[in-house]
Formats: structure tokens, C-alpha cells, sequence
């Protein structure tokens, strides 16, 4: 049997500056193989963007350990979780998180830039895979929110990861779009067998997922394949 | 370029106002240090070139300790096998009638030849155009020669008439001068008419192939000094004055970069949500601190650029200004601008990278340690913001603990005190935080009633954004502290000026003009004798060497100055003129704290028959000059130095005389006869306040740039404060908030910052005053300047913080009047 490609194992995270919540995750477990498409499923506060943190090596648990490909995050050093980043994740986030002061050819260039692989050819096939060529040049602030969403993949695929994080993807974007936009990640996603996880609190997302785990008060409390949450 | 890079740089066009408001932050801070420096630089630069130019090829020079030399001295010298060349000069200042004071040097053109060929030789045979020039120069009595640069400036040409306080003179010649420092040359038999000195020179400069064996044979009752001596002599005489001038750059500096450091830390408020996407995509923290350093140095090098633009432009004031007060207050200097040259460009860069790179440290630190966690999710930091500033106290505190040890440390170097003071300037900044958070609830009832909900909301504001707000009200508070620490500090000067004039200068008129018309002894002894007269004290005041450093002895008639006047003692009362009056000498506090004097010890000086010893009687209070001042009887001066020159003359009548008009006015026909220049006590007493306060005009001009720097933080603040929150303005907006209550918001945020800083800067620049009079004041000029409290300086500094506040506010509601009906709520 292959490894997961990402095992969190019971792992715990508390603020140390909020001291009137309770710990933000609470002993989640979990596994994802290659190629999986996962919806972490909960209401806002459940711990989904917490776990995504620790996940992407941006922040620290406060006991568990998370392994990606194989290698314990707090074993790679901060250089290490910077590179898994650069060459290894993507990410898209609910509200874009596009750099304003860029274009969105230069946004997704960006990605390719920080792997050392300055291919203007890959970043504008990339921006017309997911709909906007001819849209290149344009700052975020001149494009919808669907669009600026649709910058932000192309800026999370450009570089192949063997990883994409979703955040919220379509939180901030109207139904239609929003299945847009999910349809859009998720084909490239299985197209190029990249391991993609999302975070949402829509049960439309799940309908896309191959598997959906369900977050509440900090831990994953149940398991259902996609289509289940949806009915 | 790094597109990374390029992500931070962006922010410049797309926010042009608040990088121009940067950018003029940096110009100006950098433009006070350029322009402060290199007008001392110039200043000093021109003396020493005028000292090189008029010294010419001379290795030493010799004259009496004090007063001109007698002319049969010349004979010796001639006569020493030491001396291969010697040149008798009359060393004087001339007042042209417009007013001007030019030098004036009376030659021997044939024996000048040696030491000063450009001069005397060159010159008075090609430059004049006219064979017969020489010739005219030496036999005509009023013939002088005048520079060219000062002919043009008046437009003689040869043949033209220099009219002068002493009369007029015959321009016969013009000559190069490359010194800058005007020049007016006669023949030295007519320069010794003109001044009245016949028989007499003030020095002869000398080419000497012996030192030392000239110094044997010359030193008993001579004053020998070599060029580099001459020179470590002034340069020491402008030692804390240069001092202060530096320190007051470095102040309007310190403003510079405490706005610098609020601009960058504006900036990274700004990209703190960028650096955090950054992080996530996996750009790595050195990554982003060159794309923060790139911004900031460009910043700098722009900034920096323009400052040192600037700065020249200021040169050009301030240059005439410090030659002014040189000339005023220790020798006489004329100095020119200086030329532009790229080297002031690099100079500014230099600086405006420097201060930037300073000013974006802790800024740099703050955006290098941001957890990316808390920059995606957007403004968390002002969430501990009043954590952050009471952590930011503590180490205010400790800063303040620091400045409290520097200052008491005793007899330590003034670098030490101007140390002290800085930090008390950073520590007291630093705790603007914790003020903020304590006034709030005071500040939102202020501007509650200003302004209502508006009032109220931009008190919340001010508390709730203390990143950016607490910055600017630092800046701008340091500023205004300034601005009443120096005003306090100068009116207290100015105060103690005043009562020392009264205490000193009790006579009822003053002949004569130090520097520029003696007193012929005649005329003293003549009004000495008139029936009816108080007294009249013969005031001469030379500067000696004391222990090898420039010091100045005064001699006075020591009965009718302790008879007339009231002098302030540091012990003791007028009874301390008695050992005066014995052949010892009064000292002045400058002069006791300088050299360790106390009363009843003993100093010695060389005097023209050798060294004298005279017994210390007192210590008085004095504000002529900080070297020091020995104050002796005319008797003892007469016997020591052997110089009957008299530079002032002080006429005192008893004040129940009934004569006393009339003996005004006969003291007054007789000086006119004599062509001598005459002053009142309320003349006399005007000219010295107007000696002060072109001295202090150089320090009020670092107060309005300092204010103008942090104009330019307060502006930047508000302009910050309103980009940052567009999303809430759509808020305002959707609650129905007119455009008109969002600008009296936004104006009440600068007002508010603006009484905050004030409030501060009352405390604070009391206590830079006080410092300033105690430590920095009392170590670099060796006085007691005492405290005065004057209101002055509080209320102008409170209409400039109003006035700043308010102007920094129009720009930030010209924007929000723009832009606010437009606003929509949105996140991105």
C-alpha cells in the first residue's frame, strides 16, 4: 500500500495569547493518499483553517505530529517548511490573497519565480486554463472576485505542486461562480493527480470531494464519501 | 527585478501622496544635517583659507601678549639669525559706510615681498594695469588697494573714493583675492596714521630657520606663534559653538528619523498582509527584507537626494548667518557660500540611506518576525497594540534610567551630556504609547465635545491604531519639545543676558567701538578731569594665551567700577574689587569652571616683561565668552602688558547729579569732535540683545525645520490611517455618516494627535530646557544660565502644534471628500 501522502496524528493546538477559548484542534487525526480530493467540512471556529496552518508548516502545533510526503514537518527546520511551501504547495484562499500591487500575470509568475522556474509561456498557459487570457495585465482590483479566485488557482497550479490548500474557495463568491471554481480546481486537480484539500462550511463543496471529514470543536469526528454529505 | 521585490515597490506610485510626504520627511531631516554642517564646514573652510591666504609664507609670527607692538622691535628682528624674512603688518577691521566690516592689512609692499608675494608684488604691478599703481600706493596717504571681488561689488574701479568710518580712501588698484574674505590694503606708514598707531604694528610675520633659538632670544615679553599654532588656536575658540551647531543638526536629524522610522512602520503595516501571502507561497524572510530594504533605501537615496538639494539652498542662508555670528562673537570671518559639487548629492544619499536604514531597523525587525498566520488574517497586531505599548514603556524607562545616569555622571565630556539628553528625547518618546491609552478616556470626552459621534470615534481612533498614531505623535512630540526646550532655554539666556547688563553696564554713555575705534588715552584723560564726572573707566579687552589656551583679559578702573556697578558674584559682593585694586584680578565663571580657578589662588600670565602672577579676588558671573575672562586694573594691565590701547570708554554720573544732562552732552560734543563712535547704556544694551539673537537665529531655524518634519509624520499618519481604513469608511457610510462628519473625524484625529503631543511636549521640552541649561550649557560654555519661566515659547508652540495638526489634516479630507461618497463596503 502507497503512504499518505499527508498523516496528521493526534495533534492539539492552543493559543497561548487567548486564554478564554478553548484549544483550537483537540487531538485531530488523519490521512490523505495521492491524488485525493478531500473536504474538511465543519462550521466557522471547528478548527479547519487552523489544521490548513499547521498542515502548510506556517504554524506550530502544540503537540501531534504532522508528516507530508513522508517527512515530519517540525523535523524540516524553518528552511525546510519554506521549501515544502515553494516547490511542494499551493494554496488559494477565501478571499484571493492576490498581491494588489501585481498583475495577474504577475501573480501567478510570482509562483514560478520563487521555484526558480521564470517561464512567462507556463504562467500565461496557466492563466488561460482556468478562463482569463486576455485578462493578463489587469491589476486585482479591475477584476471580479470569480476572476481574481480564478488568479489564484492558476497561481497554486502553475508550479505542479503535489498539494493544493483551499481555503474557503469559494466563500466570497456567489453559487455559480462558486461551482465554477470548484469545477475548475478539481478537474485540474485529478488531471495532474495533485493531492487537493479544501476547507469549507458548504455542503456544496463536498459534492466535489472524494472524501469528506468532518471537523467539530477542533477534532475530525466522522468520515463520509462526498456524495453522502451532500444528500 | 524580483517580482517579489517589485510587489513592495508598487506601493510607491500606487500610493503617491503618502510616498511624497515620505520622501519629504527624509528630504528635510536630511537637508537640516547638509545644510547645518557644511555651513559650518564653509565657515570654517573660508577662515582657514583666509588665514592661509593672509599668512602667505610665514612660519611664525611675533607680537606683544596683548596690544600692538612697538615699531624699534623691527630692528631686532632684522637683526636675528634666525630670521630670514619679516614683514611688520597692521592687522585691523574696517567699517565701509554702508556698513560693512572688511579687513583691513597695512604692508610694507618691499619687505612683504617675501611672506606675501601674490600681494605685494605681483599684484601692485600687473593687477593695478597702471605703472605708476606702485608708486601711488606707497606715497599717496589714502591710497589703498582693494580685492576684486569687493571693487565689484561696490563698483570702484581704480581712481574711485572708499568711503569709510575713517574717512575716504583712494582706490588706486584692485587685486585677486582667493581667500573670499574682503580685503582693503595700504601701505603700512599710512595704515598707522589711519589707526592712530604711529611707532607701533600689531605683529611682524616671520620666515624663521630657527625656532628654537628665536624663541630663547624672543620669548621674555613676545607672543611667537606658528601658522599651526594660530590656527589650533581659532579653531579651539569655535569649539563649542561648533559643537552646538552639530548637536542642533543632529536634533533636526533625530526628527528625521524618528519619521522615517513612522513611515516604515506605516509601510509595514501595509505589506504585513502581503508578506504574509508571501510566506505562504514560500518566499523566504530574506526575500521579503530586500523587497522592504529596496523600498525604504529608495525612499532614502531619493529622499536623501533631494535633502542634499535642499540642504545646499539652506547653505546659502545659514552660512551668512554663522559668519555673522562668528564675526559677533569671537573673530572676524566673511564667509562665502560654498560651490555646489556632486559630493553633497552623494552626501545626502549617504545620509538618506543611512537614517533610513536606522529609522527602517526596527520597523524590518517587526515585519521579519510576523507570524504569517496573524498577517493573513489582517490587522491582529493592533489587537496587542496596548500590550505593545506598555512593553514599549518598559523600555522607555529603562531608556530614561540610562539618560538620568549619563547626565549625573560628572566631569565627563559634553559628548556624554548630549548623549544624556538624546536619550531622555528617545525614552520620553517611547512612552507616548502608554500616554495615549491613559488619555483616552479624557481625549474622547475632548473630542466628544468637539465634534460628537464623530469626536468620539476618532478618540477611539487614536487608541485602537497606536501603531501608526503613537509614532507620529512621538515625532511630532520631540518636535515641539524642541521647540519649547530651545525657546525656554534661549528666553532664559536672553533673561540672564538681561540681568548680567544690569548688574555690568551702569555707565550713562560708551565711546569708542571694540574691534573697530579706540579710544585715544588723551581723551579718557580729558574726561577724566571734567568737573563733575562720577567716573570714567578705561575698558580695554585682549585676548592672551593661559596655560596655552586662548583666554581674554580685560583691564577697567577698578574704584569706578565698584563704585558704578553692581557685578553678580558667585561669593561675595563688590568688596571682592579690593584685591583689584591691589594688583590681583577678578575672574570670570567661565574661566573658574575651565581651568579649576578658584578665589585666592594664583594665576600666571606672560606679560610683556616676562610671566606675572596675580592673586584671584573673585568670581563673577559672565556671558562674554565662554574661554574666560581675567578682569585686572588698568594700573595692572599697564604694568604687566605695557598696552595703553582703550577699546571702550564708560562714562558714569552720579544719578542725583543735577549736571548730569550736561555733562552728557559735553561728553557727547567732545567724542563728536573726535570723530569717536558713542553708545548709550540703552544703545549699548540693545546692540549686545541684537548680537544674541542673530546668534540664536541659526537655532530658531533648526526649530521650524524640526516642526516641519514632523508636519510631514503627522500628515502621513492620517493619510495612513484613512487608506488603511476605506472598509470601515464603508461602514460609516452605510450607517449614514455624511461626508461632512467623516472630514470633522479625520481632522479631529489630527487635532487630537496634535493636543496629545502638545500635553507632552510641555513636560518634556520643560525638562529638555533645564537640561540644556544645566548640563549641556554649563559643560560646553563653562556659565550658569539661570532658569527663567516664560510663557512665550509654551504659547508658540501651541499655536504651531494647532496650525500643524490642522494643516496636516487638510490633505487626508481633501482625499476623504473625494472618495468617501463613492465608498462601498467591500473586503478586497
Amino acid at each position: 500500500m502507497a503512504e499518505p501522502v499527508i498523516r496528521v496524528v493526534d495533534l492539539w493546538k492552543d493559543y497561548a495569547d487567548d486564554l478564554t477559548n478553548a484549544p483550537a484542534l483537540r487531538g485531530s487525526s488523519l490521512e490523505i493518499d495521492v491524488g485525493e480530493i478531500i473536504a474538511l467540512y465543519g462550521k466557522s471556529g471547528s478548527g479547519k483553517s487552523t489544521l490548513f496552518n499547521l498542515i502548510a508548516g506556517l504554524d506550530h502545533p502544540t503537540k501531534g505530529c504532522i508528516e507530508v510526503e513522508g517527512q515530519d514537518l517540525e523535523l524540516l527546520g524553518e528552511r525546510g517548511r519554506t521549501n515544502l511551501r515553494r516547490f511542494r504547495l499551493g494554496f488559494v484562499f477565501q478571499f484571493f490573497n492576490l498581491l494588489p500591487t501585481l498583475t495577474a500575470f504577475e501573480n501567478v509568475f510570482l509562483s514560478l519565480e520563487l521555484v526558480a522556474r521564470p517561464d512567462t509561456e507556463m504562467a500565461s498557459s496557466a492563466l488561460r486554463e482556468v478562463g482569463l487570457a486576455g485578462k493578463e495585465h489587469r491589476y486585482p482590483n479591475e477584476l471580479s472576485g470569480g476572476e481574481q479566485q480564478r488568479v489564484a488557482i492558476a497561481r497554486a497550479i502553475v508550479k505542479r505542486p503535489s498539494i493544493i490548500l483551499a481555503d474557503e474557495p469559494t466563500g466570497n463568491l456567489d453559487t455559480a461562480t462558486g461551482n465554477q471554481i470548484l469545477d475548475l480546481l478539481t478537474r485540474r486537480c485529478r488531471e495532474s493527480r495533485t493531492t487537493l484539500i479544501m476547507a469549507t462550511h458548504a455542503p456544496l463543496t463536498c459534492h466535489y470531494a472524494d472524501r469528506v471529514l468532518k471537523m467539530v470543536d477542533g477534532v475530525v469526528v466522522e468520515e463520509t464519501p462526498g456524495e453522502a454529505v451532500v444528500r | 527585478m524580483k517580482i517579489v521585490t517589485k510587489s513592495f515597490l508598487r506601493y510607491l506610485p500606487r500610493r503617491l501622496s503618502l510616498s511624497l510626504l515620505q520622501l519629504m520627511g527624509v528630504a528635510c531631516g536630511v537637508a537640516a544635517v547638509v545644510g547645518m554642517t557644511m555651513s559650518a564646514i564653509t565657515a570654517l573652510a573660508s577662515f582657514s583659507k583666509a588665514v592661509g591666504f593672509l599668512s602667505g609664507k610665514a612660519t611664525h609670527s611675533v607680537q606683544r601678549p596683548a596690544g600692538p607692538m612697538e615699531e624699534k622691535a623691527l630692528a631686532d628682528l632684522a637683526r636675528d639669525p634666525s630670521v630670514e624674512h619679516f614683514s611688520p603688518v597692521i592687522d585691523r577691521r574696517l567699517r565701509l559706510s554702508n556698513g560693512d566690516l572688511v579687513r583691513f592689512l597695512g604692508i610694507d609692499p618691499f619687505l612683504d615681498r617675501a611672506i606675501r608675494p601674490e600681494i605685494a608684488d605681483a599684484e601692485l604691478k600687473r593687477d593695478t594695469g597702471n605703472p605708476e599703481g606702485a608708486l601711488s600706493f606707497l606715497l599717496g596717504d589714502d591710497a589703498v588697494l582693494v580685492d576684486r571681488e569687493l571693487a565689484q561689488q561696490l563698483k570702484l574701479s581704480s581712481g574711485a573714493i572708499l568711503q569709510t568710518t575713517r574717512g575716504s580712501l583712494r582706490v588706486v588698484g584692485t587685486f585677486a583675492n582667493p581667500s573670499g574674505d574682503p580685503l582693503v590694503l595700504m601701505d603700512i606708514a599710512n595704515a598707522q596714521r589711519l589707526f592712530a598707531l604711529q611707532g607701533f604694528v600689531d605683529r611682524a610675520d616671520l620666515i624663521l630657520t630657527d625656532e628654537l633659538g628665536f624663541r630663547t632670544r624672543w620669548e621674555n615679553g613676545f607672543l611667537i606663534q606658528s601658522g599651526r599654532q594660530r590656527s589650533i588656536i581659532f579653531s579651539a575658540m569655535l569649539g563649542a559653538f561648533r559643537l552646538n551647531l552639530e548637536a542642533l543638526s543632529l536634533l533636526a536629524l533625530f526628527v528625521g528619523v524618528f519619521l522615517i522610522y513612522n513611515t516604515a512602520m506605516f509601510a509595514v503595516v501595509n505589506r504585513r498582509r502581503d508578506s504574509g501571502v508571501l510566506r505562504s507561497l514560500g518566499a523566504r524572510r530574506h526575500e521579503i527584507i530586500v523587497a522592504f530594504l529596496t523600498e525604504i533605501l529608495i525612499l532614502g537615496f531619493i529622499g536623501g537626494a533631494l535633502g542634499g538639494v535642499i540642504g545646499y539652498c539652506l547653505t546659502r542662508f545659514l552660512t551668512a548667518l554663522i559668519g555673522t555670528s562668528i564675526t559677533d562673537l569671537y573673530f572676524f570671518l566673511r564667509p562665502e557660500p560654498s560651490a555646489w559639487s556632486s559630493w553633497i548629492l552623494f552626501a545626502g544619499i549617504g545620509l538618506g540611506c543611512g537614517a533610513s536604514m536606522l529609522g527602517g531597523a526596527l520597523p524590518l525587525w517587526e515585519i521579519v518576525r510576523t507570524d504569517p498566520v496573524k498577517a493573513l488574517s489582517g490587522r491582529v497586531a493592533d489587537r496587542q497594540s496596548g500590550r505593545n505599548a506598555h512593553r514599549t514603556s518598559l523600555a522607555g524607562l529603562l531608556i530614561l534610567a540610562i539618560s538620568v545616569i549619563l547626565l549625573t555622571l560628572p566631569h565627563t565630556h559634553i559628548y556624554v551630556g548630549f548623549a544624556g539628553v538624546f536619550s531622555f528625547l528617545i525614552g520620553a518618546s517611547f512612552l507616548t504609547g502608554t500616554v495615549l491609552v491613559a488619555v483616552h478616556p479624557g481625549l474622547k470626552w475632548l473630542l466628544g465635545r468637539m465634534g460628537r459621534l464623530p469626536g468620539k470615534v476618532a478618540a477611539g481612533n487614536i487608541r485602537q491604531n497606536l501603531g501608526r498614531t503613537a509614532v507620529a505623535v512621538a515625532a511630532f512630540m520631540v518636535a515641539l519639545s524642541m521647540s519649547v526646550g530651545l525657546g525656554a532655554m534661549i528666553g532664559s539666556f536672553r533673561q540672564s543676558l538681561v540681568w548680567w547688563m544690569g548688574s555690568q553696564l551702569q555707565g550713562e554713555l560708551y565711546i569708542g567701538k571694540i574691534g573697530e575705534a579706540d579710544v585715544p588715552e588723551t581723551f579718557y584723560e580729558e574726561v577724566k578731569r571734567m568737573p563733575g564726572l562720577g567716573g570714567a573707566d578705561p575698558y580695554r579687552k585682549v585676548q592672551v594665551l593661559y596655560r596655552g589656551l586662548p583666554v581674554y583679559v580685560a583691564s577697567v578702573d577698578a574704584s569706578v567700577v565698584q563704585r558704578f556697578t553692581h557685578f553678580g558674584w558667585l561669593k561675595g559682593g563688590n568688596e571682592n574689587w579690593e584685591p583689584v585694586k591691589r594688583g590681583g584680578v577678578v575672574i570670570s565663571e567661565s574661566f573658574a569652571r575651565r581651568f579649576k580657578v578658584k578665589s585666592g589662588d594664583t594665576v600666571v600670565l606672560g606679560g610683556a616683561h616676562g610671566p606675572a602672577e596675580l592673586k584671584v579676588g573673585g568670581i563673577f558671573y559672565d556671558y562674554t565668552t565662554e574661554h574666560g575672562l581675567l578682569m585686572m586694573d588698568r594700573s595692572t594691565f599697564l604694568r604687566v602688558f605695557g598696552d595703553h590701547t582703550i577699546n571702550s570708554l564708560a562714562a558714569f554720573i552720579d544719578p542725583d547729579n543735577p549736571r548730569r544732562q550736561e555733562l552728557i552732552q559735553e561728553i557727547k560734543r567732545r567724542a563728536e569732535a573726535r570723530g569717536l563712535p558713542m553708545q548709550t547704556q540703552s544703545q549699548l544694551r540693545a546692540s549686545i540683545l541684537k548680537v544674541f539673537d542673530n546668534t540664536f537665529a541659526v537655532t530658531r531655524s533648526m526649530r521650524a525645520l524640526a516642526i516641519v518634519v514632523a508636519f510631514f509624520g503627522i500628515a502621513g499618519a492620517l493619510l495612513t490611517l484613512f487608506m488603511e481604513r476605506r472598509r470601515d469608511f464603508g461602514i460609516y457610510r452605510s450607517l449614514g455618516f455624511s461626508t461632512g462628519q467623516i472630514a470633522t473625524m479625520t481632522l479631529l484625529e489630527g487635532l487630537g494627535m496634535g493636543v496629545v503631543s502638545y500635553l507632552l511636549s510641555i513636560g518634556v521640552g520643560t525638562i529638555l530646557a533645564i537640561l540644556l541649561i544645566n548640563v549641556i550649557n554649563l559643560r560646553s560654555f563653562n556659565w550658569t544660565i539661570f532658569f527663567y519661566f516664560d510663557l512665550g515659547p509654551y504659547v508658540w508652540t501651541a499655536i504651531t502644534a494647532l496650525v500643524a495638526s490642522l494643516g496636516a489634516a487638510a490633505y487626508p479630507i481633501w482625499k476623504v471628500c473625494r472618495t468617501y461618497p463613492q465608498m462601498q463596503i467591500r473586503e478586497e
